[in-house]
């Protein structure tokens, strides 16, 4: 078979207009044009406060063609629950409602709300798309920031000391019908998952790994390779799981060296060899636990 | 009932507007631009062919439109299809990724293609007649552009039928006789004429060509070199060329049992191949190991799978006379020593190493040299070498010539893109009103240091043709993370068993649905080939599809110089610049 | 159709006659019977609403914002600390301008924990743009809730409908049930032109900078004056229909009035008959009872207290550090008035954390404001053991 290009996999359909005020090189906005095409202009948005509460444009702009709901830092899960409650008592069951949230209002603010939502099996789909810090504010670190990293809060001599939290698993838990990873450099993957979850009724939530390249200290121009390396080096799986039982690799992992990636940001600069090596260990460690939950879906 | 006074909506952050009117594009200060440069294959082409751009036609199945770019360049695809050493495949980028793309055996599907219909005859333009001697590649090729230029062309061959080298030194199993005849059949029906059993300097003189505007000499090398031993020039011995001549002409020449074939080229191979067929037992001798071997590598394989034996890392050194009249050949063990000119390690005698193989025929397949002596001392040379310039000039104003008889590489491809060259040149002497001499340097006809583009001549405007960037886009320019692993459509060889004692061609080539499989495998070097790529992974929408000319245009008042797209694009065919610049 | 309900109940009514399509609540003591009435009615069919048993108030009112900005009515129910945990959302509501109507009844604010009423944690929510209604009895309840909807969604401003915590909310009365037919000719479905919608896609609620900012907050006042207009208009309104109505305030026997009391809540009911009782000793006594504390009806208690010599305000809150929030607001409201026809505040803090406020304590308040020429301080602690 001859490699399908991908122009005939993305559609040409545009939700996002340019002009939006994301930073050059932004891993959270190919994240939302991707998301938008796959779900197309039946969808309305919300928006709990995160760097998209900016990208979005200032009133009276708005960088979206589909209806976005601006909304609370902590209430993403919740507002969205409430419009697809009102949508469905008036009759509508088709238009998607997906809540867009960062690692801040999902890990950590926003996690209770969309516990609720997960609990309930709302019928929205909740996307976050993790820049592994609070970028907005300037860069402090949540419970996404990976261990090692430096943040405003974490400065480079006590830099990040816990493990990223492991939300694919906490939301899996909820037993919802559909949980995945995605990166921002496999967009077709990407968007077979935002399709899936269209397709499905309950809730479905999608993590997208998402550079950010003033966050991340890496040139503008690395934004898809580190997502790829992410993906690449197996410290960010591209995963399925169906109602928190059955996972699925979607992708092949390569199991490169980790290193590359460490060494390509400068949030990881003050890292010694030792410590990049120590990653690599717990990668290692990790995949293995990947590998027995999609063999045996624990 | 009367309903609650209903005012106006309330003011609320609603939005009226999209985010368009942003100028976002002023943050950067560097810009991504389109810049398309040259497939390595296309530069390792000796015949000069937009290898990278038929492959992506056919990928897209547009048969037609490759058929054309590859006869723009091409006259003989269906043979370099088959014989060419393909040293596009040597440079090809993906066999840095997984292996190489299988451009000779697309080309050969295309090659098939095009002799399944004659082409319509060749409008004549020009007042010019041009002659052109000898009907190997060489002049085949000449004669076959400038026809396509528009010129009357005569191709003198002196023997009984034309192809030269193609005819009498491919074997059949190699290069069917008949694929040769649809070739030369094409070419007549293009428009090119033959005057075959004339021979210059025999049945025609040097001055009768006077009466030519122009002359291609393309008479090749036929002399077969000397290895430099004691009678060398006795019966036991016969040159490779000469043998596989005989046999190409349907002679079985009687040689015996055991036969020594002396060197490493794809000479000796078609002739150890050749003996093998005769039902004799072939053993090649040469002086340097397995990997010096200048044959084609899969001509080498094909021929260990046949049973041909081979002796490394040893040399000639005199004739054996057996006590029962048997003869053989003393033989040296060589080792490798430091690296020649030819860039490969050159062998030295191991003292002492002497020893003997038995052999009833040894072919010599060391190399030929031209035979030079039915030209006018006028014209320049070297040793048995014309010396010719970028477009085959010689120092005679009208005195074209390519080929074997020069110093070029002496193989199919290199005498096509000869061939070329002299078109072109006599091309640029007749019409001068195409383009003036000095307008255009030979340079910038050609695939950055590779052969020149009949399609960049041909253009009004071959430096605007030209790739912006006239160079080689090395794998390390590509962004090789959106490939994935394929494998590759190998030839299929028929079975050696099948093979013994047929002269039926061994490679069947690939089905048209496997070329464009195959097609599929090509990475476009340093071309855009509208992957759109770029498009979809902006994170700033800045990238749209053209309509015309152009395929993509850049939205420079919202590109904020990322570079993603450039960082990203597959092939190494964008690049950034300063703002402003 | 006559039933004998409590409070809370009567909430539940209310929303089931206003065709709520989006409820989404929390459970906290003392609301919890609204939500559950109304779980049973969805459960029955007799509402068809959509019940979003959300995971805390917060998500309850940013369901309730959610489902307001996809254009539909929404309600829910909370109390105290639940109110508190709203509190951010409160905003969001107001200043988002959606017509959500919520039930608080009012309890204490912890700690220690207290689940008896009073009335700071409505009162702390003051400035959040919401409008409060404070009922007396549970056919007010009933009838406001109905009149809150439309309210709020003439004005797009939220509505808070505020009942005490036992007195009224576990209090059974009869009230008088409206039929659904009449309802429905006072209350039409919500319709909006200001709603997410996929033919018609806007942003809501983007940033906004100081230049537009005083403008939206500006239109945002001046919707909360005409709020009170507009509630004149529903009250009309409703009477031709049902024949009650209760006002933004309610003057009692305040006509000659020489010491006006000031109540909100079901302290008025005690209140009222401790007047009646007074008036009958020949006592000048009247009472005011404030329904509508945000808009604060300024012209309505100018025109009811001008006349009054003294005027004793009730305070089931305390502003700490200041005094009660009636007291101050009514001070506030009568300071620009002519001089002479300013009556004397006296400000009471009574019944805080559900203490009783019975007759005695009234009338002990009355006699104290009679004796006294001047409030010796702005809070005067009524009933505080030593």
């Amino acid at each position: 078979m001859s490699q399908t290009m991908i122009k005939h996999e993305i559609p040409r359909k545009e939700f996002l207009s340019p002009g939006h005020l994301a930073c050059p090189g932004c891993g959270g906005s190919i994240a939302m044009r991707t998301v938008l095409k796959g779900l197309g202009e039946d969808t309305m948005v919300v928006l709990p406060a995160c760097c998209w509460s900016i990208i979005a444009g200032p009133w009276p702009q708005s960088s979206l063609k589909v209806p976005l709901y601006h909304t609370a830092f902590e209430t993403g899960g919740a507002v969205a629950s409430g419009i697809k409650a009102a949508l469905e008592v008036r009759g509508n069951h088709e238009t998607t409602v997906m809540a867009w949230a960062g690692d801040g209002g999902t890990f950590d603010i926003g996690l209770q709300a969309l516990s609720g939502a997960a609990e309930r099996n709302e019928d929205i789909i909740y996307c976050c798309y993790d820049n592994e810090a609070y970028m907005n504010t300037g860069v402090q670190r949540s419970s996404s920031t990976p261990a090692g990293a430096w943040t405003t809060t974490t400065p480079s001599d006590h830099p990040e000391s816990h493990p990223k939290k492991d939300i694919l698993s906490i939301i899996a838990a909820h037993r919802v019908p559909y949980a995945a990873t995605a990166s921002v450099a496999y967009p077709q993957d990407l968007l077979q998952k935002v399709r899936r979850a269209k397709s499905i009724r309950g809730t479905k939530f999608i993590h997208i790994l998402s550079p950010c390249p003033p966050g991340w200290k890496h040139p503008d121009e690395s934004t898809v390779d580190l997502a790829r390396q992410a993906v690449q080096s197996r410290l960010f799986p591209l995963v399925e799981v169906e109602n928190g039982q059955t996972w699925r690799f979607t992708m092949d992992h390569e199991g490169y060296p980790i290193a590359p990636y460490i060494k390509a940001q400068g949030r990881f600069r003050q890292l010694s060899n030792q410590q990049i090596e120590d990653i690599q260990q717990q990668i290692n460690e990790r995949w293995t636990v990947w590998e027995n939950r999609v063999k045996y879906g624990t | 009932m009367k309903q609650t006074t209903r005012y106006g909506p309330p003011r609320v952050a609603s939005s009226t507007t999209s985010t368009v009117a942003n100028q976002t594009g002023s943050w950067k200060y560097i810009r991504p631009f389109y810049q398309d440069k040259i497939a390595p294959c296309n530069a390792a082409c000796p015949v000069g062919i937009d290898i990278e751009a038929y492959i992506a036609l056919i990928r897209e199945g547009r048969w037609q439109g490759a058929r054309e770019l590859l006869l723009q360049e091409n006259p003989l695809p269906a043979i370099t299809g088959r014989v060419c050493d393909h040293p596009c495949e040597q440079a090809c980028n993906r066999s840095q990724f997984d292996a190489a793309v299988s451009i000779h055996a697309v080309e050969r599907v295309i090659g098939d293609m095009i002799l399944q219909t004659p082409p319509a005859r060749a409008n004549s333009t020009s007042t010019h007649t041009i002659a052109v001697v000898g009907s190997g590649p060489a002049g085949l090729a000449c004669a076959y552009h400038l026809v396509k230029l528009g010129h009357d062309v005569i191709v003198i061959e002196a023997a009984a039928e034309p192809g030269g080298m193609l005819r009498l030194g491919i074997p059949e199993f190699r290069l069917p006789r008949r694929i040769l005849d649809q070739q030369i059949e094409w070419l007549e029906a293009l428009g090119v004429c033959f005057r075959t059993n004339t021979e210059l300097g025999t049945d025609i003189a040097w001055e009768d060509l006077s009466k030519f505007d122009a002359v291609f000499l393309a008479t090749g090398a036929h002399s077969g070199r000397m290895i430099g031993i004691d009678e060398e020039d006795g019966p036991t011995f016969m040159s490779g060329l000469d043998f596989l001549k005989a046999v190409n002409v349907g002679q079985r020449p009687s040689i015996g049992r055991e036969i020594l074939v002396i060197g490493g080229g794809n000479t000796a191979i078609d002739c150890a191949r050749t003996v093998l067929r005769l039902g004799a037992d072939p053993l090649v001798v040469y002086r340097r190991t397995r990997n010096e071997m200048p044959a084609i590598e899969q001509e080498i394989r094909e021929a260990e799978s046949e049973g041909v034996r081979f002796q490394f890392l040893s040399a000639p050194v005199s004739v054996r006379h057996g006590e029962s009249g048997t003869r053989g050949l003393n033989c040296i063990r060589m080792e490798l020593g430091p690296v020649d000119a030819s860039g490969r390690r050159r062998p030295v005698p191991v003292t002492g190493s002497e020893f003997t193989i038995a052999s009833d025929t040894i072919i010599k397949a060391i190399g030929e040299t031209s035979q030079l002596d039915y030209l006018p001392v006028a014209l320049e040379r070297e040793g048995t070498s014309l010396i010719v310039g970028g477009l085959g000039e010689t120092n005679i104003h009208t005195v074209f010539a390519g080929g074997d008889m020069t110093e070029d590489t002496r193989s199919v491809a290199f005498a096509l893109g000869a061939g070329k060259r002299g078109a072109i040149g006599i091309d640029r002497l007749l019409r001068p009103g195409r383009r003036q001499p000095d307008e255009l340097a030979v340079e910038q006809l050609k695939f950055a240091d590779g052969n020149v583009s009949m399609a960049r001549w041909m253009s009004s405007d071959p430096v605007a043709r030209a790739a912006p960037v006239n160079r080689v886009v090395s794998f390390d320019e590509l962004n090789v993370n959106h490939f994935r692993h394929l494998a590759r459509n190998e030839d299929r060889t028929t079975m050696m068993e099948e093979n013994q004692g047929s002269f039926q061609e061994v490679n069947p080539g690939l089905t048209s649905e496997d070329a464009i499989t195959e097609a599929g495998r090509c990475f476009n070097c340093g071309v855009c080939n509208g992957c759109e790529l770029c498009l979809i992974l902006c994170p700033d929408i800045a990238i749209s599809r053209g309509t015309g000319e152009e395929r993509f245009i850049i939205d420079m008042a919202h590109c904020k110089g990322c570079g993603i797209c450039v960082e990203e694009c597959p092939r190494g065919a964008m690049a950034m610049t300063r703002e402003g610049l | 159709m006559n039933k004998v309900i409590v409070g809370n109940h009567a909430v539940s009514w209310g929303v089931k006659l206003a065709r709520t399509e989006v409820i989404s609540a929390y459970p906290i003591t003392p609301q919890t019977q609204i939500v559950e009435e109304l779980s049973d009615m969805c459960a029955r069919g007799a509402l068809n609403a959509r019940f979003i048993k959300v995971e805390s108030e917060h998500s309850a009112m940013a369901a309730c914002i959610g489902a307001s900005a996809a254009g539909v009515r929404t309600f829910t129910a909370t109390s105290s600390q639940g109110l508190a945990l709203m509190h951010e959302l409160l905003h969001w509501a107001g200043l988002g301008r959606h017509p959500i109507v919520m039930a608080n009844v009012n309890r204490a604010m912890g700690p220690g924990w207290n689940i008896w009423t009073d009335q700071n944690d409505s009162l702390s929510q003051r400035d959040t743009g919401w409008i409060q209604l404070y009922c007396e009895t549970n056919q007010e309840v009933l009838d406001t809730t109905i009149q809150a909807f439309k309210l709020a969604e003439a004005v797009n401003i939220p509505v808070m409908i505020i009942l005490d915590a036992f007195f009224l909310s576990h209090t059974s009365e009869p009230v008088d049930i409206p039929d659904q037919v009449t309802v429905d000719r006072f209350l039409a479905q919500r319709e909006t032109s200001i709603k997410l919608d996929v033919a018609d896609p806007h942003a809501f609620n983007a940033l906004v900078r100081p230049d537009a900012y005083m403008e939206m907050r500006k239109d945002q006042q001046d919707w909360m004056r005409r709020a009170k207009t507009v509630y004149a208009e529903i009250e009309t309104e409703w009477k031709a229909l049902f024949g009650r109505e209760y006002g933004k305030i309610e003057p009692y026997r305040t006509d000659d009035a020489e010491l006006i009391l000031v109540t909100s809540g079901t302290v008025t009911s005690t209140t009222r008959h401790v007047v009646d009782q007074m008036r009958e000793r020949g006592t000048r006594v009247g009472l005011v009872k404030i329904k509508m504390f945000r808009p604060f009806p300024t012209d309505d208690i100018r025109r009811a207290l001008s006349g009054a010599i003294k005027v004793a305000v009730l305070d089931r809150n305390i502003s700490p550090g200041r005094s009660g929030i009636f007291a101050e607001e009514i001070r506030s409201a009568l300071y620009n008035i002519p001089m002479d026809d300013r009556p004397k505040i006296f400000g009471y803090i009574v019944g805080l954390g559900g203490r009783d406020v019975t007759p005695a304590v009234i009338e002990d308040i009355v006699e104290q404001t009679q004796i006294a020429t001047q409030p010796t301080r702005e809070d005067l602690w009524v009933g505080v053991k030593p």
